[in-house]
């Protein structure tokens, strides 16, 4: 699947990036405001789909998406150990400190998440669009 | 001195490790295999053999360690003196039979010697856990396993049709047992609040509730229904015969001196919880009578050498059903010895013989005693055990059963059914010694028939048949003779009495006859085996004519095939492949469900508190615009115009978060809008054309009653979603304890939203996105087998 609109693809040639930096910053933001591994994920398939119209299918084909999907359920589920290592229960939120970093676990829970909506959401697009007419 | 919980749990962990070994190095080692699980279950027989010698009768060694203290279940193992002697007898003939495998095997095996290897160590280690179980959850997780790995074991042979319908049903008829027995231990945990045995036997009390309760007799009759199973007892006797396709070992070793006992093991073990229960007498005696009647009727009719020892052996775990029936459980180990010593041997025995003259048809052997000197040796003893004579402990063993039936407590009021029991008893070892005789003459005395001649010629060639494969079935063969001639010491009557379910004395063995009742009855039996060996011909005439067509086998083949036709028919009434048919149902149980929620919590329009008349002007405007979106989508001609319809909606939708102030779902909102929408337009090209089918009449108005219900119900949800009476008051909100403070304090984040998402309901997220994972893979596998995996 290719677009033949020239508008398309010069619109997408900006907006690919552009979403994907706003789903990113709309990831670090969920804390404290509108935002979260969920929506970055949705968002950042969106950009993805958005370069599948403008420019083919061939290059995102190429990416074994389901995988992704594979890693974030493993983040997700192996982070729920960390707070096992300080006697805390399964999946309780432990912040870690690196410097003037401080690190929820939830952190990481979330970004389980977000790879699991971008893996997901990727492998239905792409296979839906390899499907033939 | 270690401690003694360390050995026993090792002596159980040692079969799983030489499991977990064979696995892992059995590609390299292939025939070698065998050796890893020779040394572990040596090992594990000399342990348990020094925990039965510090055996201490009154105090029984207990080792618990807790796994779900919650419902009361723990990795609880119990060494008392018979989970002792049952695990000795498992680990022990486990060793001669891995030692006999060592030569039973060859290279046409080579492959599949790590599978063989690995499935026994795995049951040897669950039947170990059966015997020293003392948490009834535990008991049945071991006792499944056995049934998988029998599965395996059985088989062996799996390119063989046989052997794979004889494996199946193997496993259908104990796994199904299995189950039933589960709802019976599930029944004794609800009824006494623990699943340990040795609480449940130690406290009266408990014990007596059980009996009292109706629920109680549930219980026993499942658990039995698993025993019965397990021991291929009648109705379910014939999956024995058929599991014979298992290499001749796995059968000596399962189908004669080990799984099949688990079931009479259970009821041992039951025997202080529900031995006083009025069903306990009338099932074991009727079920057990009738297999040990049936089984030494069917040996005498069958040809092949494995069928005839495993209809035998049926017919002898019926009479430890029987005997357990009557009370007399002080001679299960006895029995239980005696029945794994000369039937090991025999099976083994058959194993050379099937090996060194490629047949198991008694009528085209004979005369095999100088080609098989050793095993004709073997074959005798165990033979002549088997038969009951003196002074071999199938004599003692035989002489204890008359003994028992002839002054047993339990029948003393029961005079008509003492005199049939006995009966039924000697007319079953009557057949059976007229068995033993047949099986031993037709295999090595007599004119040399032609297969043994071949036998020859090619047992020349086939060293491996040789070996020591005589060893195993030497060593048991002169146990039946060495524990014969001990049975009469002290310390055997207190070994027998310690080692049994029940321990106490009022055992009286002797390995040599004295006069007396039983003595007569012996002599009945063996003069009556001698008539039946006679008259063999005209038996085996009547026999055929008085021929019953009625198979439980067969039974069960049809019970299985009615399942299979329900699951048909269900599937194309239900399944039926109808989209409309799938979402009707869906949508349906969404009002339904919610009417009855209603109808419990007693919600009405009184408990509305949402006010319409605080909604601004333009919050109307954007629903009423979203009235017309949604009637768009329905009356469109084509799909294209109902999707970009229900997406205007959907961002009308978006727009009333702004009038109400939530950024976060309105943010959502519009991402979901926009991403489901480009997949409604990639999805709708490949489906048919609009409504071209299913137009008959009424087929609009019952959609459209469906989705006024489906609307109406979630009007109405929405309206009483902030009522009061739908929440618990003190669950959400800002108070201390609510989650909304929650979130900031222990989640450390302002977005109570995602705060809740991603901590304070983390499990649940974990849940729901494992569903996301599963659903692409699902997608991925679905899309790419159509395509062919391009």
């Amino acid at each position: 699947m290719r677009s033949d609109s020239p508008i398309l693809r010069v619109v997408a040639r900006f907006a690919v990036p552009l979403t994907l930096l706003v789903a990113v910053q709309i990831f670090f933001q969920g804390h404290n405001y509108p935002g979260g591994g969920f929506i970055a994920g949705v968002l950042a398939t969106a950009a993805g789909v958005m370069y599948l119209l403008a420019f083919g299918t061939q290059r995102l084909a190429r990416v074994a998406w389901w995988r992704l999907s594979i890693v974030g359920l493993g983040i997700a589920v192996l982070n729920g150990f960390v707070p096992l290592l300080r006697g805390r229960a399964y999946l309780d939120n432990v912040t870690l400190h690196f410097g003037t970093l401080h690190l929820p676990t939830a952190t990481f829970f979330d970004l389980g998440v977000l790879l699991i909506v971008i893996g997901t959401l990727m492998t239905i697009f792409v296979e839906l669009s390899l499907e033939r007419r | 001195m270690p401690d003694s919980g360390a050995l026993l749990l090792t002596a159980l962990a040692l079969p799983f490790a030489a499991a977990a070994a064979v696995v892992v190095l059995g590609d390299r080692l292939r025939l070698r295999s065998g050796w890893l699980l020779l040394a572990a279950a040596a090992g594990s027989c000399a342990l348990l053999a020094s925990l039965a010698a510090s055996l201490d009768a009154a105090a029984p060694l207990l080792v618990r360690l807790e796994w779900l203290p919650a419902i009361d279940v723990a990795l609880a193992f119990r060494a008392d003196g018979f989970g002792l002697f049952f695990a000795l007898l498992v680990s022990g003939v486990g060793v001669l039979v891995v030692a006999y495998s060592l030569g039973y095997l060859g290279a046409d095996d080579a492959d599949r010697a790590r599978r063989y290897y690995a499935a026994l160590a795995v049951f040897m280690g669950a039947m170990i856990g059966i015997a020293l179980s003392d948490d009834l959850l535990v008991l049945f997780v071991f006792w499944e396993l056995t049934s998988v790995s029998s599965f395996l074991l059985i088989g062996h042979h799996f390119e063989d049709d046989d052997a794979r319908a004889g494996a199946l049903t193997a496993l259908q008829v104990t796994a199904l047992g299995g189950l039933v027995m589960l709802v019976g231990f599930l029944l004794v945990g609800q009824v006494a609040g623990t699943y340990s045995l040795s609480r449940i036997t130690a406290d009266p009390a408990l014990v007596a509730r059980l009996l009292d309760s109706p629920l109680g007799t549930w219980a026993l009759l499942c658990i039995l229904v698993g025993a019965f199973t397990k021991s291929a007892q009648v109705p379910f006797h014939f999956w024995l015969p058929r599991a014979m396709v298992a290499p001749t070992p796995i059968s000596a070793y399962l189908h004669a001196a080990t799984m099949v006992k688990a079931g009479v093991f259970l009821v041992g073990r039951l025997l202080p919880v529900f031995g006083e229960s009025p069903l306990w007498l009338p099932v074991l005696v009727a079920v057990g009578g009738t297999s040990m009647l049936l089984g030494a009727y069917q040996a005498t009719r069958e040809v092949d050498l494995k069928a005839i020892l495993a209809r035998t052996t049926g017919s002898i775990l019926g009479l430890l059903f029987l005997l357990y029936g009557i009370g007399a459980a002080q001679q299960d180990a006895l029995q239980m010895l005696s029945h794994a010593l000369y039937k090991g041997a025999l099976f083994l025995v058959a194993g050379i013989v099937d090996h060194w003259a490629h047949t198991r048809d008694l009528r085209k052997l004979g005369g095999l005693r100088r080609a098989l000197p050793l095993p004709f040796a073997a074959c005798v003893l165990a033979a002549l055990s088997m038969g009951g004579i003196a002074p071999l402990l199938g004599f003692v063993a035989k002489e204890s059963v008359y003994g028992a039936v002839l002054y047993g407590a339990a029948l003393a009021d029961l005079p008509t059914l003492r005199l049939g029991v006995l009966a039924a008893c000697v007319a079953a070892s009557a057949l059976m010694a007229a068995t033993a005789y047949r099986f031993t003459a037709g295999i090595f005395l007599g004119a040399g028939a032609r297969a043994a001649e071949h036998g020859g010629a090619h047992g020349a060639a086939a060293p491996e048949a040789g070996g020591m494969l005589w060893l195993s079935p030497l060593i048991l063969a002169l146990g039946c003779v060495g524990f014969g001639l001990a049975a009469g010491t002290d310390a055997a009557a207190h070994a027998a009495a310690l080692l049994s379910s029940v321990g106490g004395g009022g055992l009286e063995l002797s390995p040599l006859p004295h006069l007396g009742a039983p003595l007569a009855a012996t002599a009945v039996t063996l003069a009556l085996a001698a008539l039946i060996h006679w008259q063999r011909q005209p038996l085996a005439a009547l026999g055929d004519r008085l021929h019953v067509d009625v198979s439980a086998a067969a039974l069960w083949q049809r019970g299985l095939a009615g399942i299979v036709r329900v699951g048909e028919a269900f599937s194309q009434r239900w399944e039926n492949g109808s989209l409309r048919w799938y979402l009707a149902g869906t949508l349906l149980t969404f009002p339904l469900a919610t009417l009855y929620a209603f109808a419990r919590l007693g919600l009405s329009n009184d408990t509305i508190v949402i006010a319409l008349d605080e909604t601004p002007w333009y919050g109307v405007l954007f629903c009423l615009l979203l009235a017309a979106g949604a009637l768009a989508a329905v009356r469109a001609r084509n799909r294209l115009a109902a999707a970009l319809a229900s997406t205007a909606s959907g961002f009308l939708v978006a727009m009333l978060y702004v009038v109400y102030r939530s950024p976060d779902i309105l943010l959502t909102q519009i991402l979901i809008e926009t991403v489901s929408t480009i997949f409604l337009l990639l999805v709708l090209v490949h489906l048919p054309q609009f409504a071209s089918r299913d137009q008959r009449a009424g087929g609009g108005l019952t959609r459209a009653t469906v989705a006024t219900a489906v609307g109406l119900t979630a009007t109405v949800l929405m309206l009483l979603a902030l009522s009061p009476a739908l929440r618990a008051p003190d669950s959400i909100g800002t108070q201390p304890g609510g989650l909304l403070s929650l979130a900031l304090a222990e989640g450390g984040g302002a977005n109570a939203v995602n705060v809740i998402i991603v901590d304070i309901r983390a499990l649940d997220t974990s849940g729901e996105v494992a569903v996301l994972v599963v659903v692409g893979l699902i997608v991925y596998g679905l899309l790419r087998t159509r395509r062919g995996w391009t």
